[in-house]
């Protein structure tokens, strides 16, 4: 990619060459993190970047919020050099981070003026911020609420909310709905989207869950310290190249015997659901047919389904997702 | 700077007050500290030049002392807690001058330990001390330069650990023995010879005078006093000097290395 022939007002944030190697100690060898990783995030774009542990995401994260500084490489948040003007390029951004930054012994109200104060934001303007940065939330009737007292969905509402109230033109989230159930977890992602879109942020964030990065505009898979994809998160599955016939039954264990011992297809089950084996593009078909003929009276409902976005991660990194879970990056002998 | 200042060590101390068992943990130990030591070794007890001293009377300004060290104990603590909940973090991104963190902190600390120690100074027409108006000014003055000295050292050793426990045992064989040997508990005249030397570069020992003295002395004559004016550039320095250090300690952000070999 030639970064420098590009218009750079397009971008909101721009990571150029960067590397990063974790000072050894005297009992472990120094560690890469990150390897000439190169990344640009559109302005106004909702960008995920995903990758298995210990793929240099949470390295990413910290050198971009300003805590770590690289062994190499430059980036620019909003036409700001990070490393030369911190002070610039911090006042575009918010972060959320994955721990709850929010005090819980105090109340949602105190958080929210504690955080005003520390982006110098007092009095007048705090008021009329207030109502912006709370008024898509289920916690304005709940401002004298100390934290504590609040579901985790909730807790979450307030981190956004503090972080709006400097009016960020970047959002950096990570992991932020780690720790939330499946509901609350579609929830935050959708308001958080609906808030960049009226808003106008460029919203960059980490995360493992799937469901999540099928929503973005982009999705970054990295992999020891590397970016392996950076793409639209349709593209990604059409560049897979294929597909499976997936059949819903009323008996999936009969189906499934019967299908191995008169065809000889191997079908993974996933409850009442039975999948085939994948095919290249195009060859799901006549699967489909050949399974109608022979089990239609078997068949609740039979479709051909494209990748989702975990098979291109799988297939990207050559991890399952049990091996995902345990996968570190191994040491650099010093 | 002061407001970033001001805003976090209000919310250190809101938190304070929120806790009510460590509100009654941190004022009550000391007090029964004192009432327990302090009447067990009265008749025992008898210092060089302070013959009519009853013990009572001599450990207290040491309890204050003690109210001091477990106030910022408390607050260095919280600095552990926060990096841990997540809080800190946040603070550190924000665009605040780094000095105004260590400040946060320290006024937080500081304006805990005030609460306890103010309190406590309503004991001491009880013991036969009278206060005039310029005396209790000073020890208002002592009460806050020993208390900020306190914290910042207590945050200048709570930033760098990641664990409360490793926070105890710097608690327990640095900070606690910096108070035993202070005088607070017996005087420095009466140690052996190694304690002695011990005691006299102590720094909190001459923290001590400042609170000591201005229940037996006049302002004038604690000014005029070569021992007090030491004690004062003494506990200035180390104040100052803990501030310096935390301040540095926070302003190092962790750096990638160029190379792995």
């Amino acid at each position: 990619m030639a970064l420098s022939s590009r218009s750079k007002t397009e971008f909101m944030i721009t990571i150029e060459h960067l590397s990063h190697i974790y000072p050894g100690t005297r009992k472990t060898p120094p560690r890469k993190a990150l390897e000439d990783l190169s990344l640009d995030v559109r302005q106004g774009e909702f960008c995920i970047l995903s990758g298995p542990n210990g793929s240099g995401k949470s390295t990413l994260f910290r050198i971009l919020c300003g805590m770590v500084l690289p062994s190499a490489g430059k980036i620019t948040i909003g036409g700001h050099d990070l490393f030369a003007a911190p002070a610039e390029a911090r006042r575009l951004m918010s972060v959320v981070f994955q721990s709850p930054a929010v005090d819980k012994h105090l109340t949602v109200a105190e958080n929210l003026r504690l955080h005003a104060d520390l982006y110098g934001i007092g009095g007048a303007a705090f008021n009329e911020r207030l109502d912006e940065a709370i008024g898509w939330t289920k916690i304005k009737d709940r401002l004298d609420e100390k934290v504590d007292t609040l579901s985790g969905g909730l807790a979450r509402q307030v981190e956004l909310a503090k972080c709006l109230l400097t009016r960020p033109q970047i959002l950096l989230l990570d992991e932020p709905t780690t720790g939330l159930d499946p509901a609350s977890r579609r929830d935050f992602v959708h308001t958080l989207q609906e808030l960049q879109g009226q808003r106008r942020m460029t919203v960059l964030m980490t995360s493992h869950v799937f469901s999540e990065a099928e929503t973005a505009d982009r999705v970054a898979i990295m992999k020891g310290g590397r970016l392996l994809a950076l793409d639209t998160p349709q593209t990604l599955r059409a560049g897979l190249g294929r597909e499976m016939v997936v059949v819903k039954t009323r008996h999936p264990e009969d189906l499934e015997k019967r299908i191995l011992a008169e065809m000889g297809w191997h079908t993974r089950r996933h409850g009442d659901e039975l999948r085939l084996p994948e095919t290249e593009n195009g060859a799901g078909l006549p699967i489909l047919e050949r399974m109608l003929e022979l089990y239609r009276d078997d068949i609740e409902s039979i479709s051909i389904k494209q990748p989702e976005l975990e098979d291109v991660f799988i297939h990207l990194t050559g991890r399952t997702a049990q091996e995902i879970e345990s996968e570190t990056l191994e040491g650099v002998a010093p | 700077m002061m407001r970033v200042a001001f805003a976090l060590a209000r919310r250190e101390f809101v938190r304070f007050m929120r806790q009510p068992q460590r509100v009654i943990g941190t004022v009550a130990q000391p007090v029964l500290f004192w009432l327990f030591l302090g009447s067990g070794f009265s008749s025992s007890f008898r210092a060089p030049g302070m013959e009519n001293v009853s013990y009572l009377e001599y450990f207290y300004p040491g309890v204050m002392l003690m109210m001091m060290l477990f106030a910022s104990i408390f607050s260095s603590i919280t600095i552990i807690e926060d990096r841990d909940a997540g809080f800190l973090q946040s603070v550190l991104v924000a665009p605040v001058p780094r000095l105004a963190i260590v400040l946060g902190k320290v006024f937080g600390g500081t304006a805990i330990a005030l609460v306890q120690t103010i309190i406590f100074t309503l004991a001491a027409p009880f013991l036969g001390l009278s206060l005039g108006i310029g005396t209790l000014a000073m020890l208002m003055a002592a009460f806050v330069l020993t208390s900020m000295g306190f914290a910042a050292m207590g945050f200048f050793f709570a930033w760098s650990m990641r664990s409360t426990a490793g926070f105890h045992a710097i608690m327990m064989v640095f900070l606690m023995p910096l108070w035993m040997l202070s005088g607070a508990l017996f005087p420095i005249e009466q140690a052996p010879f190694w304690l002695h030397a011990l005691m006299t570069i102590n720094p909190v020992a001459h923290a001590l005078v400042l609170l000591r003295d201005p229940f037996y002395l006049t302002p004038s004559q604690m000014l005029a006093d070569q021992r007090y004016l030491v004690a004062l550039a003494v506990t200035l320095a180390w104040t100052g000097l803990c501030l310096a250090g935390s301040m540095r300690r926070v302003e190092k952000r962790e750096r990638g290395v160029k190379s792995a070999g």
